[in-house]
């Protein structure tokens, strides 16, 4: 049986799938977006988090049959209001054989996979042809930019897309809306561009970018270093995909 | 329920807004404008009574009268609903030393007079108080030769005249002023049956203010919903009033509950009792939901004030449409709706002896405690068993004596029945004063010529078990660290309970931060609370009859015991609690309520569902909500409200019987605390019932601050 980090379990989230949801955040993530809000979920080992409250050991090891026995707890409720179980992170993909076993093992549970969808295909697929939806997100559509940005290339993530549009997984795009970043028409048209492309059109979701991850860069000993001015307003614009005919909405 | 459309679950999706002419009124009355119409005399009725040797029935009837008489007439050009109410205190009727002649050996309930009940307000509106005052009289001519029912039925008599001539003088008056509108329907209310919904409302008002002038309190508002929907789908039905008018109606009426909220008696500002209770099934047990039930959600979110407190029945299929409509409310951060199972509530009703169809007839007291409009003289909060008293009793004990686990739990049991029995002695001196006013409004009163206070079709009393969670968590930390791993010897736990913790942090943290809490649906705790539910309830059926032809009820409920029971009060008779074997220093306080205790960390709303759903509520009727903070941060998103609503569902699911949902910001509340001028209207859940933050003792703002919020 294997063992997975997990930074958290959260019970009662709402923006990570349909209904209710219990949202497992798994340690450890590929990417170093520059904005990113959850910086306890970067590397894939267990640490410490000082913040104003003391101190916290952040990443939790769980066998396999321990997290779903944990979650098919809760499936009565979960499957009553509509909802289930979200893997989310960090990059769940990073321990995707770990995540597929505790997805086997669930009590019929609807399962969505929020990705970055940086992984192997092989790694990609295990875990999304066990889901129910896949929130997939799609920061920048340039490789140059999204190196720049997130410390790799989209090549893996492109990649993984066009799999999971050959399939019949129902999936989502969202895109993180950062100032002068992403939030660009160049971008959100070269977005756009792509998903056109595919066999089948997703929806797109555009997430707000809200300030506030300073005081966790802290807690964790990093430094809250974005490049980017967080203080100008982010900018919402749909046209791009309407350009397309993609479904595209603010979240 | 059936499948409803839409529009006839929520009367229409637009949400309301209040007209300029109810904003400025809401303003006036929040500026407390009104006030300066607070100048009609008090009357002096000891002097008056003495004089006249009147009994106590007498007096009472002629406090009514006399408050009804004094009362100036005010018709404010804005006003549709009138009356506002000019003296400022309600008389005593005795003087001091005479009232303790009397009621020597025998004590009062609180502030003595009849509280925290719920008149028949359906049976009232559609009979009138000449039809009230027929059914007097004829039982009069029937019970001639018995004095106490002719004593009784002349001073309801006397009541009901009082109440009609007040309103003949505002009709009478408004006539004067060219305010026709307001003087036809005072011709026909509260004299005759309400023929329409504003007739009805304005009765409604009329009446329930006298209930506050005879020095009744925490006066209940009952199945709102249910005996006003008549009047408005007859309404609807012949054309004279859409749902927009309604609304228009109804929020004037709502705010004209908040005028005088200051007056009223309560532990703070907001403690008032004016509940209302919306859908659930009827008496023969269809679906009662109708047009109203959401129209009342609405209207309650565009008036946005602190009264009427707004109870909803939920139950397996209650419709999502309708749940999201209260997720609206919700929103807010009022703190109201208050949600009760239906499905756990009934239940537990009929297991306590309630015939089904009163069952199903179930309100709210003033805060969560479950009764049957106008068929209960019941009291339902007589006091509350300190658990964390009797908890820590026994470890302290048993510890010391060297015993087992299960002695323990022994221990636990006998101090909760002598709790119980305390409680319960006492209460059987009990005395209810008459209130033949109150009598009118309820069943059976005129027909029996009995008095209220003699008793009614239900005459239980409340008990409720407080910081339930606390204690369970303390014998949690005892059973895992003293006598599963025997990692901590007794005496050691023991020395610590005595000295606070001064010199044994290290244990302190460890029943902290490691024993197993409620709050995480772990068994390891979640038994224990479980189990204290168990002996709690057989404490109070032990207890026997009240005095009063009922028992004693069994709640969860804490007020404002989980302050009191950790740093004292005078109103308490149980001791203060000092530190306890869950980690907790002296001073600490409990657990509010049914929610985790204060600061432990908990795995998140869902588990806390499940954990409290362990409890078996047939036993527990008396009611006491699951109490659980949302942050405002949830409600930002597209399917928020759904999704709330969703919980709600869960919450049915999961067992639980009641449930308080609270939204807050807690940097809103922090910047309240430093800048109370800019959050004058800021609203939030106490316990029972909702205040503004600003007027609330520090010590009740920091334990909102300090409770556990989700979905951060």
């Amino acid at each position: 049986m294997l063992t997975g980090t997990i930074f958290d379990v959260r019970e009662f989230t709402v923006h990570d799938g349909p209904g209710i949801r219990t949202t497992v955040f798994m340690k450890g993530c590929g990417l170093r977006c520059s904005w990113c809000h959850n910086p306890e979920g970067l590397s894939p080992f267990p640490q410490v988090m000082k913040g104003s409250a003391g101190e916290r050991l952040v990443g939790q090891t769980f066998t396999s049959r321990e997290l779903a026995t944990r979650l098919n707890q809760q499936a009565r409720l979960l499957k009553i209001a509509e909802g289930g179980v979200t893997f989310s992170g960090g990059e769940p993909l990073m321990q995707s054989a770990f995540v597929a076993e505790v997805i086997d093992q669930l009590n019929e549970l609807h399962v969505t996979l929020d990705s970055c969808g940086n992984a192997a295909a092989e790694e990609f697929m295990r875990v999304a042809s066990r889901c129910d939806l896949v929130l997939l997100d799609l920061k920048l559509a340039d490789p140059q930019e999204h190196l720049r940005w997130t410390g790799c290339d989209n090549r893996l993530i492109l990649h993984n897309l066009g799999l999971l549009a050959a399939t019949d997984i129902p999936f989502i795009i969202r895109v993180p809306l950062i100032p002068a970043v992403t939030d660009t028409d160049q971008n959100l048209l070269g977005i756009a561009r792509v998903l056109a492309a595919l066999p089948r059109h997703p929806c797109v979701e555009l997430l707000p970018y809200n300030q506030g991850a300073r005081a966790k860069y802290a807690a964790c000993g990093m430094e809250w270093r974005p490049g980017f001015d967080e203080n100008i307003p982010y900018r919402v614009n749909l046209e791009p995909f309407k350009e397309f005919e993609l479904e595209a909405s603010l979240a | 329920m059936k499948i409803l459309e839409s529009s006839r679950v929520t009367g229409g999706n637009e949400m309301l807004e209040l007209s300029p002419r109810l904003a400025e009124m809401k303003h006036n009355i929040r500026e407390g404008k009104h006030h300066r119409f607070r100048d009609a005399d008090t009357p002096d009725l000891v002097t008056e009574c003495d004089a006249e040797h009147l009994s106590w029935n007498q007096r009472a009837s002629r406090l009514s009268r006399r408050m009804c008489e004094l009362e100036r007439v005010i018709i404010e050009p804005d006003e549709r609903i009138v009356f506002t109410r000019t003296i400022r205190k309600v008389p005593p009727l005795y003087s001091e030393s005479a009232l303790r002649a009397l009621t020597v050996g025998r004590t009062f309930h609180e502030l003595g007079p009849i509280s925290n009940i719920c008149a028949d307000w359906g049976m009232i509106l559609s009979e009138g108080l000449l039809a009230r005052k027929q059914t007097a009289l004829s039982t009069r001519e029937r019970m001639h030769s018995d004095a106490a029912a002719v004593e009784f039925l002349d001073c309801a008599i006397e009541t009901i005249d009082a109440v009609l001539t007040l309103a003949a003088r505002y009709a009478t008056a408004a006539r004067k002023c060219g305010r026709e509108d307001v003087a036809v329907i005072l011709d026909q209310v509260p004299g005759f049956p309400a023929r329409t919904f504003h007739e009805a409302l304005q009765f409604l008002r009329i009446c329930h203010s006298v209930l506050w002038l005879s020095g009744h309190y925490h006066c209940g508002l009952g199945r709102l919903d249910q005996y006003l929907w008549p009047y408005l789908r007859d309404d609807i039905e012949a054309g004279r009033l859409d749902y927009p008018a309604a609304g228009e109606l109804l929020a004037e009426f709502f705010i004209s509950l908040n005028k005088d909220s200051d007056l009223y008696p309560g532990i703070q500002q907001g403690d008032n009792g004016q509940s209302l209770m919306l859908g659930g099934v009827r008496r023969d047990g269809t679906d009662g939901v109708n047009p109203l039930t959401a129209l009342v959600l609405r209207v309650a979110c565009a008036v946005a004030l602190i009264d009427p407190k707004i109870n909803l029945r939920v139950s397996h299929d209650t419709d999502i449409e309708l749940l999201t409509l209260a997720a609206r409310l919700t929103r807010l951060g009022l703190g109201f709706p208050q949600f009760s199972n239906d499905d756990v509530v009934i239940p537990g009703l009929v297991a306590a002896g309630y015939e089904i169809e009163d069952a199903r007839d179930y309100s709210v007291a003033a805060c969560w405690e479950f009764i049957i409009p106008g068929r209960g003289m019941e009291v339902v909060n007589i006091g509350a068993a300190s658990m964390p008293s009797a908890v820590d009793l026994a470890i302290r004990e048993g510890l010391a004596a060297g015993e087992s686990f299960e002695g323990i739990l022994d221990r636990v049991q006998f101090h909760l029945v002598e709790q119980v029995k305390r409680l319960a002695e006492r209460s059987r001196k009990l005395f209810l004063p008459p209130a033949p006013y109150y009598s009118v409004l309820m069943d059976g009163c005129l027909e029996n010529g009995c008095d209220l206070s003699a008793g009614l079709k239900y005459n239980n009393f409340g008990i409720h078990g407080a910081a339930s969670a606390s204690a369970a968590d303390a014998l949690a930390a005892l059973k895992e660290f003293v006598y599963d791993k025997e990692s901590v010897e007794p005496m050691r736990l023991l020395r610590a309970l005595e000295d606070n913790f001064a010199n044994d942090e290290e244990l302190r943290l460890r029943l902290r931060e490691k024993a197993p809490k409620v709050g995480n649906n772990d068994d390891r705790a979640d038994q224990w609370l479980v189990t204290l539910f168990e002996m709690f309830a057989e404490a109070c059926r032990a207890a026997g009859e009240n005095g009063r032809g009922g028992g004693y009820r069994p709640g969860s409920g804490s007020a404002m015991y989980y302050v009191w029971l950790a740093t004292g009060h005078e109103g308490m008779q149980e001791p203060v609690v000092g530190a306890t074997a869950d980690g907790r220093k002296s001073g600490e306080f409990f657990s509010s309520s049914l929610a985790p205790s204060p600061d432990v960390l908990v795995q998140g709303p869902l588990s806390v569902l499940q954990g409290f759903g362990k409890i078996d509520y047939k036993r527990i009727c008396n009611g006491g909500p699951l109490t659980l903070e949302l942050s405002d941060g949830l409600f930002r998103g597209k399917d928020s409200l759904r999704k709330v609503g969703l919980f709600i569902r869960a919450f049915v699911e999961s067992g639980c019987q009641q449930m308080q949902l609270n939204t807050l910001n807690v940097e809103t509340l922090r910047d309240a605390q430093r800048h109370p001028e800019r959050h004058k209207n800021l609203v939030v859940r106490v316990w029972g019932w909702s205040g503004y933050f600003c007027e609330l003792d520090e010590v009740y703002q920091n334990q909102i601050i300090g409770r556990h919020v989700y979905g951060l």
